[in-house]
């Protein structure tokens, strides 16, 4: 179903800064280990688009210095949030699509920006997506 | 007269089970373990404290316990210092 | 085998992800209804049943809060770990683990069930919603899964009659007792490369057993677009909410007439048929006129409560949370603050205990905190009452002018919270990240029986709170308004000489400012044990005030003429913030550890109620 690929996009891990970049690679650089450098936060894909789990990364804002970060880390893993696991975008919520709710696994849940900063995926679907800054303004248009 | 002996007895009644209800929790259970000590000294209660008071106990201890984060030997998460 | 082991009863724990259909499940196995909710987190006490095996053993079975892992984030995940470690206090290990996976979202449950089979303990796994999962699509090589797990498989529908049997003969089995305090659990926090290993053994089984993901459902990705809209979605929620209070009203008005008419009836009929005297005033003034006048809110309290119910069991409430947690962010609370915060429309109670589910310490003291501000059914009677005596029963465009100021009273609760939650936010020490992470359920019709079963358990707990701490509480009350007698030459009605007339009058003074007069005065006493008993007192004291043959069960139209305006606004507002409920604050105090919080929320409260009801009496009695 999604046999043409848009490019990856390299980001920095704080999502307030993004740096695009493409790159080819996107399948190859899934399954390999340095494939979380090639690919984007889920709190980036908008509504409808499809990603390919590429794994876990720790970002900022998640952890207030208590140390649970490693615990919601493997909350979302135990959700089904693991290399391999597509998952689908499906609604975001006025203002700066926070939170989202996104599809996995046949299991649908509401995610925070901030949680979903923490997947790493790989973005596939049929249409390439233009680069756009993440700005309220975008996400209303996407859900528009 | 008839009357008011029947009335009175109505309000005594009625005052004691306002304070059983309004009582907390543990205060009742502690009063249903004091009757249980008495009862079981005196071997004609042997049948209504095995019946009646036993399941009374039990659900004392239970309903305002059992959920009770100090009795699951987990405190509630305190605040950061 | 050891005699006294065997005739113990086999302990038995159940253990599953939230939305598994594990609640009703343990329905199955005990029998012992209860309530089934479509929401993740609605079993936060521990619930346990008896049942007898076929051969007559005992068996207890242990329903253990939902959970997606042994590593906890919230208490109530902890609990359930700490229940199976054994490491509760009054709860020992149990002896079998009954894992219950939705066979439709087999994977998230698998890996639940691959971390429970670690620690050992004798273990079946019920693959539940079976009937949902052929529906749509999922294959599962049913003994090729027992065989990868090394434990039996038992396919259930835990939603039909007998659709648990095959679990039912696989527990009963007499294995179980053999193997019984043979193995101590064990368990370690899992390090990564454990949870590697997870995720490979949970793609070895999920290949090997053919699993694929189900069909979606058209019906339900439209439901979504719609319900989850940024904007359709609230205004979705909002008509779903105002629907709700409407209705309250407006079902209500035929079944209450007829209550309202038979214990008026009754009432007459009583004093018609006994001798006057003391137990005449008793029954007529404290029984039928007290503890009566509060049964006429029983419809619009189960009205209340169907559509609470009903919403539960659909599945939509996860999704309101989501819509609503960005605002609720903005005051400093997390949007799964909302289920609480929901229930609590019920009753404070089980809301603040539902606040367990809230991971972080700030946002689950903030949420218990601001609990007693939504509007609980207790104090429908209350507005219901000053409402229909008060308000004018007439159209304002599509909707009834009474409905409206409902909804105006709970929305003014709410903006409370949500103020009181935004000052917290700014006196509350630094914020602990609170994760949202809900589940959104399948939706599903809500199931008719279930609906009965909870509305007839709100009618048990209804008329046992009437006829047991209302009725003592009236008694005690018609009791203190009779005596002592009024002195011979009185000439107020007797209730101004009696102790609680005497109260009264010195309540007065402090409630004087606020628009109260002595009757309410009187009533607030007894209504600091429940809300609606000031409803009840009302009625006592009116009907005692009056001398005593006609006002029973007629509280409305005495009301309606004695009262202004503002003073019956007065109390509307006092009652959108007073703590009447000595068991809410002493639920506060268990659940907080402490009586500090108790002590805190009682003091804000009253505050805000006296501010409020001066500024409502003020407002209103400079303006009319």
């Amino acid at each position: 179903m999604c046999k043409s690929l848009s490019g990856a996009i390299i980001v920095n891990a704080n999502p307030s800064h993004l740096h695009p970049r493409y790159s080819n690679r996107i399948l190859r650089a899934v399954k390999s280990p340095e494939s979380k450098a090639n690919s984007l936060a889920l709190a980036e894909l908008r509504r409808g688009e499809t990603g390919l789990v590429a794994g876990l990364a720790e970002v900022a804002g998640f952890d207030d210095g208590s140390g649970n970060a490693a615990v919601l880390m493997a909350r979302l893993r135990d959700l089904g949030f693991v290399a391999g696991a597509r998952c689908q975008v499906i609604a975001r919520m006025w203002p700066a699509g926070d939170p989202m709710v996104v599809r996995i696994g046949g299991s649908t849940f509401a995610l925070r920006r901030a949680e979903a900063a923490a997947v790493r995926v790989a973005r596939i679907g049929e249409q390439p997506v233009p680069r756009v800054q993440l700005a309220p303004k975008d996400t209303s248009a996407a859900l528009a | 007269m008839f009357q008011q002996i029947v009335v009175a007895a109505i309000v005594v009644l009625a005052l004691a089970a306002s304070v059983w209800k309004l009582m907390p929790a543990r205060g009742r259970l502690r009063a249903l373990l004091a009757l249980d000590a008495w009862a079981a000294r005196h071997p004609q209660f042997a049948g209504w404290r095995d019946r009646s008071l036993k399941p009374r106990i039990v659900r004392a201890a239970g309903a305002g316990c059992a959920g009770c984060a100090a009795n699951v030997g987990i405190k509630p998460p305190q605040p950061p210092r | 085998m050891d005699a006294v082991v065997s005739q113990a009863p086999l302990r038995i724990a159940l253990i599953g992800v939230p939305n598994c259909g594990k609640t009703a499940l343990f329905n199955r196995l005990t029998g012992s209804r209860q309530k089934v909710a479509n929401y993740p987190g609605v079993t936060v006490e521990r619930r346990e049943g008896e049942r007898v095996a076929a051969d007559g053993r005992p068996q207890r079975v242990l329903d253990l809060p939902g959970t997606y892992s042994l590593t906890p984030t919230t208490l109530d995940e902890a609990i359930t770990r700490d229940v199976l470690l054994g490491r509760v206090a009054n709860a020992p290990a149990p002896e079998l683990v009954v894992c219950v996976v939705d066979a439709v979202h087999l994977p998230i449950g698998l890996r639940l069930a691959l971390d429970v089979k670690r620690l050992g303990l004798p273990m079946v796994l019920a693959l539940n919603r079976m009937d949902v999962a052929v529906r749509r699509g999922v294959h599962i090589d049913i003994p090729r899964l027992s065989a990868e797990l090394g434990v039996p498989v038992l396919p259930t529908i835990a939603v039909k009659r007998g659709g648990a049997d095959a679990l039912i003969e696989a527990i009963e089995s007499s294995r179980w007792s053999g193997l019984r305090s043979v193995s101590e659990p064990r368990w370690l926090e899992p390090t990564a490369e454990d949870a590697e290993q997870t995720q490979s053994d949970l793609r070895g089984v999920l290949a090997a057993v053919g699993y694929g993901a189900p069909q979606e459902n058209l019906w339900f990705a439209r439901m979504d677009a719609l319900l989850l809209h940024p904007v359709a979605g609230l205004v979705v929620l909002g008509m779903v909410l105002f629907i709700m209070f409407q209705a309250v009203f407006s079902w209500a008005e035929a079944p209450m007439a007829l209550i309202d008419g038979g214990m008026a009836q009754f009432g007459a009929w009583t004093a018609a048929h006994l001798p006057e005297g003391p137990l005449s005033s008793l029954l007529v003034n404290g029984v039928i006129g007290g503890a009566g006048a509060v049964l006429v809110f029983l419809p619009q309290i189960l009205i209340l409560f169907l559509f609470i119910l009903a919403l539960e069991d659909s599945g939509y409430l996860p999704r309101a949370a989501y819509l609503l947690d960005r605002m609720m962010g903005g005051v400093g609370l997390s949007g799964r603050a909302f289920i609480p915060l929901l229930s609590s429309f019920a009753c404070a109670i089980p809301g603040i205990m539902a606040a367990r589910t809230i991971p972080s310490w700030r946002d689950r003291l903030t949420t218990i905190m601001i609990a007693p501000l939504m509007t609980c059914s207790a104090r429908l009677p209350v507005y219901a009452l000053l409402i229909s005596a008060l308000i004018p029963a007439r159209g304002v465009g599509p909707f009834n002018l009474q409905g409206l100021v409902l909804f105006v009273l709970y929305a003014a609760g709410i903006l409370a919270a949500l103020i009181v939650a935004w000052v917290m936010k700014h006196f509350a020490g630094k914020r602990q990240y609170s994760p949202l992470m809900l589940e959104l359920p399948d939706y599903q019709w809500p199931h008719a029986g279930n609906l009965l079963l909870g509305l007839w358990e709100r009618v048990k707990i209804f008329l046992s709170r009437v006829g047991g701490i209302i009725l003592a509480l009236m008694i005690v009350l018609w009791f203190l308004s009779s005596y002592p007698a009024p002195p011979l030459g009185a000439t107020g009605p007797p209730i101004q000489y009696s102790f609680a007339g005497k109260l009264g009058a010195l309540l007065e003074y402090i409630f004087a400012p606020i628009g109260f007069n002595w009757q309410i005065s009187i009533a607030l006493v007894p209504g600091l044990a429940a809300r609606e008993v000031a409803v009840s007192a009302l009625g006592t004291v009116y009907a005692m005030s009056a001398g005593g043959d006609d006002v029973a069960g007629r509280l409305q139209p005495v009301i309606a003429s004695t009262w202004s305006l503002a003073t019956g606004c007065s109390l509307l507002a006092w009652y959108v913030f007073a703590p009447q409920c000595l068991s809410t604050l002493a639920v506060v105090k268990r659940e907080t550890n402490s009586w500090r919080y108790p002590i805190i929320m009682a003091a804000y409260l009253f505050a805000l109620a006296y501010m409020a009801s001066f500024f409502t009496y003020r407002a209103i009695a400079g303006w009319g």
